[in-house]
This record gives C-alpha cells, structure tokens and sequence, in this order.
C-alpha cells in the first residue's frame, strides 16, 4: 500500500526508488521477486520473465534480477497489507500450490459478521442432540483446505494432523463421558481444547476458526455442499463460475474491511 | 512496440537532462526515428585508444528492452573482441547476459569498459586476440593506436 501512494507521489522526482527499471516509469502495480525484494511493474516482470522461460528449452524454475542477478522463484504481487498474489516462474510450481478461488472464498468468510449463519446450521443443537458423537469423515479435508487458506501455505499436514488429533482425543473422551457432561460444557471444553492447538498457527483467528469448524460440524453436509449454502447466503456467485466477476467481488469486500487480523497477535493476549 | 517507444523516449529525455553527466559519452537520437541512435565515445585514457573519438550505431528492436539493442563501431577499431570489418561487437551484455535495467547510457560505458579490458579469449578480431593471447601486448597496442590515429582522431590538414 505504501508503494503504491508512494509511486503515485514521486512521477517527477528523480528518486530511482520510485520509478520500474524496465520501463523507466512509474511503478504500476509494484511487484517484488521474493528474494531480493527489487521492485518493479507487474507487467514488465512478468513480460521479462516469459521472454527469458522462451530463451529455454526447458521450463525453468527460476529467473535473474535485472538489477542484482539473484535467482527468484516468484513474484509478489497485490499486497493490500491483507494478502497477496504470487506468480511462480514455473507455472508446473504454481499449479501445485495457488490460493484458489474456493481458498479465498473461505478467507473471505472471516471478513464476514459472525453468525449469520445460525438459523441454519444450529451450533447450539448440535451440542445438545449429541451431534458430536458421528465422527464427521470430511472435517480433515476441510480443515486443510480451512488452514491452507489462512496461513496461505501449501503444506500445512502437520497443523491439521495436530488439530484433527485434539477434535479426535475430545470425540473418544466425550465417548467415556458422556453421561456426565452438559452440553455446554463439552462445548467449552471443545473450544477451549481447539482454540489452545490452533493458536500458534492460526494467532488472531483462532476464535473465529473455532467458531466456524464448529459450525461445518454443525451442518452435518460435506463440503462442496456446505460451500453452496455458505456462499448462497453470502450471496456471491459460487466457486468457479464466472470466475472474472465473482473474482473483483471478493476482493472488493476484502478492501471494503480491512482488518489486518494476521498481525494482530499481541494485542489478542492482552484483551 | 508502445512500450519499447515509451522506454526510448525516457531514455531520450534523461539524456538530453544530464547531457554533461559522462562527458565520455554523447548519445544522440535520429532525427526522425527513436529506434536509430549513435553514440560518440572518447577512448579511455592509459589505453591505445586514448585520444581517439569512436562512433557507435544503434538499432533498438521493437521488444526493447525486453531484447538487448544491436550496437556496433561505426569507426574502425583494432580490438580483439570487434570484428574489424563490420564493427560487431562481442559482448556478453548484448547477447545472453542482456537485462532490461540496460539502457542505451550503460551499455555505452560497458563498450567503453570492454576497450580497456579486452577478453582476446573470445576474439572476434583473431589478429588481435592472437597477439594478446601470445603474450605480444607491445604488437597490439601499437597497432590499435596506429588505427586509433588513422580512424579515430580529426585529421590535420
């Protein structure tokens, strides 16, 4: 964001900072490569990177600084102070691993006003009609994709195992117990046990991911349905479809709040 | 093609802002087309081309500057990495070292540094690079002021 004030700013000064070193104008939409940091247009790099993939054979995974030479894997790009985008030289590389458009729109949800959801995927009675007691076979998937979507990291196996692994020990442990414990108190017991294991990874939004893993278990659908309703009632269009207008939709309403939630780990403690 | 005339014209106007900047170099722009460009550099001092004013000729691709510029001497030059009839110009910058951060300027003082060190490993002039490679430095430089003089200095008279 500051870039990007600062490029409108400076046209006319002579601070080489300001200006791309491909075109030699103005910064428009400030890209860095993800090593060295240098700056430069989205259009001229990513143009700069296609001719020097054409000069290969092979696809290559990694391109030169114009100005430093080091090897960079990727640009950066549209950082909001929210999120990014990244562009990866090898498009093979990008095909593993890119927010897509159904991680998005679960990052989106926690931009959302809690709850409006309630009336039909009932938190509260899914606790007290014992609900919990049929394990749900899509919650691991849906906690990758959940997770994948927050840390904006592919690999996050090890997180959800750790989560996934509380939710199990709470089922079985309820399975012991479950003549004695109140709803409510299972309810508290699952959020506290959750909100504990997810926290380091997760910082800020760990409440907000309590709250909506217990609303998935509280749907009882699978995933792609609970998508449908989910993004029905947000009234965007779904995943996938008319993906050019659907798209500046979603980022319209990530810059309409623009909570920064990831970096608001300490004062989280503090409240 | 708009890009590569925007980028030109950029260039066009820095040279004429800092015109006394480098006074090695005088990089002028045709008249009636941006992609033509000549430059005139001075050789550098302590080597066989000091005193001498060498022309250079540009031609700017329509990809500039994503593809490098194709430079060559214009005046003749005795240099083991310029061809000494058609002025090419072996330089790693101008082939697959090229970067767009390159402009017109640099790649003038990368010429002018190329005259101070030459590579007679990759010889494009052989009879120069021979010379160097066997050790014979005094056998160069002579000969490279000699056309120094006859090809690079004002004429008396």
């Amino acid at each position: 964001m500051e870039d990007e004030s600062a490029a409108s700013k400076c046209d006319f000064s002579n601070d080489s900072s300001c200006s791309c070193p491909i075109c030699l104008g103005p910064l428009i939409q400030v890209s860095y490569l993800d090593h060295c940091f240098h700056k430069f247009c989205f259009n001229c790099i990513l143009r700069w990177t296609n001719v020097v993939s054409g000069n290969h054979r092979t696809p290559i995974s990694s391109v030169k600084c114009p100005l430093c030479k080091r090897d960079n894997f990727s640009i950066i790009y549209g950082v909001d102070g929210t999120c990014f985008q990244r562009h990866y030289v090898n498009a093979n590389v990008e095909d593993c691993f890119i927010l897509s458009r159904a991680h998005r729109y679960r990052l989106q949800c926690y931009y959302t006003e809690q709850g409006f959801l309630e009336d039909i995927f009932n938190i509260l009675q899914y606790w007290k009609s014992c609900k919990y007691n049929q394990p749900n076979n899509w919650l691991q998937s849906w906690l990758t994709r959940e997770i994948q979507a927050l840390t904006q990291e592919e690999d996050v196996d090890i997180i959800v195992h750790h989560i996934f692994g509380v939710v199990k020990a709470l089922w079985t442990s309820r399975e012991q117990k479950s003549g004695i414990n109140v709803p409510e108190n299972k309810q508290e017991e699952f959020k506290m046990s959750v909100s504990e294991a997810a926290r380091p990874f997760l910082g800020a939004r760990t409440d907000r991911f309590v709250y909506e893993i217990q609303l998935f278990l509280a749907s009882g659908l699978n995933i792609e349905a609970y998508d449908a309703v989910y993004i029905q009632r947000l009234g965007w269009s779904s995943p996938g479809v008319n993906t050019e207008v659907s798209q500046n939709e979603l980022i319209d309403r990530s810059t309409v709040i623009p909570y920064l939630y990831i970096f608001d780990d300490d004062s989280d403690g503090n409240e | 093609m708009q890009a590569s005339r925007a980028r030109l014209f950029k260039e066009y106007k820095e040279v004429q802002r800092e015109k006394t900047a480098d006074p090695d170099i005088q990089l002028v722009c045709d008249d009636s087309n941006i992609f033509k460009w000549t430059a005139l550099i001075k050789g550098p001092s302590e080597t066989p081309y000091e005193g001498g004013v060498f022309q250079l000729a540009f031609s700017v691709p329509e990809q500039y500057p994503l593809q490098p510029p194709q430079v060559r001497f214009l005046t003749k030059i005795f240099h083991p990495n310029v061809h000494f009839k058609t002025g090419e110009i072996c330089l790693d910058i101008l082939k697959n070292a090229w970067s767009p951060a390159w402009t017109l300027q640099s790649v003038c003082r990368a010429i002018i540094a190329l005259m101070a060190h030459p590579e007679p490993d990759s010889p494009l002039n052989c009879d120069s690079g021979n010379l160097l490679r066997s050790g014979d430095v005094r056998g160069y430089q002579s000969m490279a002021r000699m056309y120094t003089r006859l090809a690079a200095m004002p004429k008396k008279g």
